[in-house]
């Protein structure tokens, strides 16, 4: 186990710059999650940190280490591949103990480690198969006995549940997370998928064109978007945007938009820097319900989409379409109108002009 | 209705299998003819009427081969010529492809179109610049020279055959094999190769056997008998006032031997290496 230093670091192809001055510290026993959309540059950063591409600037120190000039095979981490890159022609018992058979580990403690790892994973059955004879959750666990065989120092995930069907991956996920919870090793997880990232890491790092858009602990990332970006990227439907114009109002701050006025009593942030200025609300459609509250918009339902336990429904209020997330015995018919609250401490208030948090 | 369909069905196999098979009497046909031929005494070869099957069965060309005419030295020198090039290609045109394969180096694109530039240009056109070098440096009438000088055309058909193994190798391996414990070189030794071992294989069966056939550079870069290869020696049986038929198509039938043998043994390889990555699997 050991820390991971992130410091300015920056790669580019020619002109292209893909990644722009990358600073993370990760603590002992941290789970970092990159995350981002494609060509973000979270997986040119994992290969930087691997040792498989090398940086255009800036340091990596894993440990008290720095590792700029090491290479992969004795930055003492271990890797897990999306295609997983289990070596074809070897039998599952020999890819898992191929890293320790390249340190020259002696043949019975390699075997001892092998079985301790196929233990851990319960792949003791598989381990004389082929890949090729596995399916893809089961050479998912390979992968994962692979990396946790050597006991590294650092682990390193490159979009590994993404080649499997959705349920294998929310129960691979859960593995994940419980490997990380009983092995303790930092580690350091790329992924598209925000919900990966909200579930596994204790830091996350939005990244948008090779640039940190924020870097914080889950809760903060979805309750507390730096920008509208990471407030777009992160939720499940999205942040629903709202333009007005910021005013004082009786019970404190209020926003005028096309389609009335919405009371913030209760908001936490101080945007007062912004009166009478245009502003963007955003606001979790779970924060908009079908109850009465002090603040409230009133909108005209354009669609409705029953979930199970939600029921989505888009509501038009002014010209602007929100997504509110009501409960499952709501079902209002496209066409009324309906009163939404809005539960009013949740907003989270933007400058529209440079898109970042006030 | 279904009657017609099964009828034009028909129609079409009668028609398949007469191509298929008449094609099959076109590949097939001269050589069961050598292979008569070669049974044959002289007398019932020159004939006033034709003898398909042979009246009188007889080993005396082969014997008379072996014995007189030194085809052993000839295909002794061959096997060496065909070894050594397969050796040469093997240990240099890997490690070009490879690196073709992985690198982005300057002027690789060019490089690679140098590669194939040099098998657009007429064999003819090489021989004169090529005999000269090689007298040079004296490595004329060797086999050593000449399976050098095969190197100069058969390399670049190994590269850039090996080259589409190579590529058909996932490159996440590589940087797998990388993080636990290997070099670059030691991941293309124990990940890619055995990866890439049936198309390796295939390569190497082209390439040893366009060397084993080759006439015209053995004709030009080879001038005793102690380093010619057999098909030179067999056309040189072909004399002014004589023509050896027996002998020729004895000769013939032995050098097709170990093509023949070594497609066998390596058949379902290389048909694999040769259709790898044409489905995906």
């Amino acid at each position: 186990m050991a820390t991971l230093s992130i410091n300015s670091i920056r790669k580019s192809f020619g002109a292209v710059e893909v990644l722009n001055n990358i600073d993370i510290q990760l603590e002992d026993g941290g789970f970092l999650v990159l995350l981002g959309p494609s060509g973000c540059g979270k997986s040119t950063l994992l290969s930087i940190i691997a040792g498989l591409e090398t940086s255009s600037g800036g340091d990596i120190v894993i440990g008290d280490r720095n590792v700029n000039d090491v290479h992969p095979k004795d930055r003492n981490i271990a890797m897990v591949f999306q295609s997983y890159a289990l070596y074809p022609t070897m039998s599952v018992r020999r890819n898992i103990g191929f890293g320790l058979e390249m340190r020259k580990v002696d043949a019975r403690e390699r075997e001892a480690a092998v079985d301790r790892a196929a233990d851990l994973l319960q792949i003791g059955h598989l381990l004389d198969r082929k890949p090729g004879q596995l399916s893809g959750g089961q050479r998912q666990r390979v992968a994962m006995g692979r990396a946790i065989v050597r006991n590294p120092e650092l682990f390193l995930f490159d979009e590994p549940l993404s080649n499997l069907d959705a349920k294998l991956r929310v129960e691979m996920r859960t593995e994940i997370k419980r490997l990380h919870d009983r092995l303790g090793t930092t580690t350091v997880y790329v992924t598209h998928d925000q919900v990966e990232a909200l579930t596994l890491g204790t830091q996350v790092a939005v990244m948008k064109a090779g640039v940190i858009q924020q870097l914080a602990d889950p809760e903060t990332i979805y309750t507390k978007p730096a920008n509208m970006f990471v407030a777009g990227f992160i939720g499940s439907p999205t942040m629903n945007f709202l333009r007005g114009t910021l005013e004082a109002g009786a019970g404190g701050l209020q926003l005028r938009h096309a389609g009335g006025t919405l009371a913030m009593p209760g908001l936490e942030q101080d945007a007062s820097t912004h009166l009478g200025r245009e502003v963007v609300a955003g606001i979790r459609p779970e924060s908009l319900h079908g109850g009465e509250a002090a603040a409230a918009l009133t909108g005209i339902v354009d669609v409705v989409e029953p979930t199970g336990p939600d029921t989505m429904v888009v509501v038009k209020v002014g010209e602007q379409l929100l997504t509110a997330r009501l409960g499952p015995k709501h079902r209002p018919r496209p066409g009324e109108t309906l009163r939404l609250g809005v539960d009013a401490a949740s907003i989270n208030l933007f400058d529209p002009e440079t898109e970042n948090r006030i | 209705m279904a009657q017609t369909r099964s009828r034009s069905r028909l129609l079409w196999d009668i028609v398949s299998y007469v191509v298929l098979i008449g094609l099959a009497i076109a590949c097939i046909g001269p050589i069961v003819w050598t292979f008569l031929t070669s049974l044959k005494y002289e007398a019932d070869i020159v004939t006033k009427t034709m003898h398909y099957i042979p009246p009188r069965i007889t080993f005396d060309n082969y014997v008379k081969l072996w014995n007189q005419s030194g085809y052993p030295v000839l295909v002794i020198n061959s096997l060496i010529v065909t070894s050594v090039t397969v050796l040469i290609c093997l240990l240099t045109g890997t490690i070009a492809a490879y690196a073709f394969s992985r690198f982005q180096f300057r002027g690789r694109t060019q490089l690679m179109l140098g590669y194939l530039v040099v098998r657009m240009f007429p064999a003819v056109l090489m021989i004169i610049p090529l005999f000269i070098v090689m007298r040079q440096v004296g490595l004329l009438d060797s086999t050593f020279g000449l399976a050098v000088a095969y190197t100069s055309f058969l390399l670049p058909l190994f590269v850039w055959m090996l080259k589409g193994f190579f590529d058909a190798a996932p490159k996440e391996l590589e940087s797998a094999a990388r993080i636990d414990g290997t070099t670059r070189i030691g991941a293309m030794f124990m990940v890619v190769i055995p990866i890439a071992r049936n198309g390796l294989l295939a390569t190497c069966v082209f390439v040893a056997i366009a060397a084993w056939n080759e006439f015209l550079f053995a004709l030009m870069l080879t001038t005793s008998q102690g380093s010619r290869t057999w098909p030179v020696g067999l056309q040189l049986m072909v004399g002014e006032f004589q023509l050896p038929w027996g002998m020729l198509a004895a000769g013939g039938m032995i050098s097709i031997l170990p093509v023949i043998v070594l497609f066998a043994i390596v058949q379902r390889a290389m048909v694999a290496g040769l259709t790898a990555g044409a489905v995906k699997g």
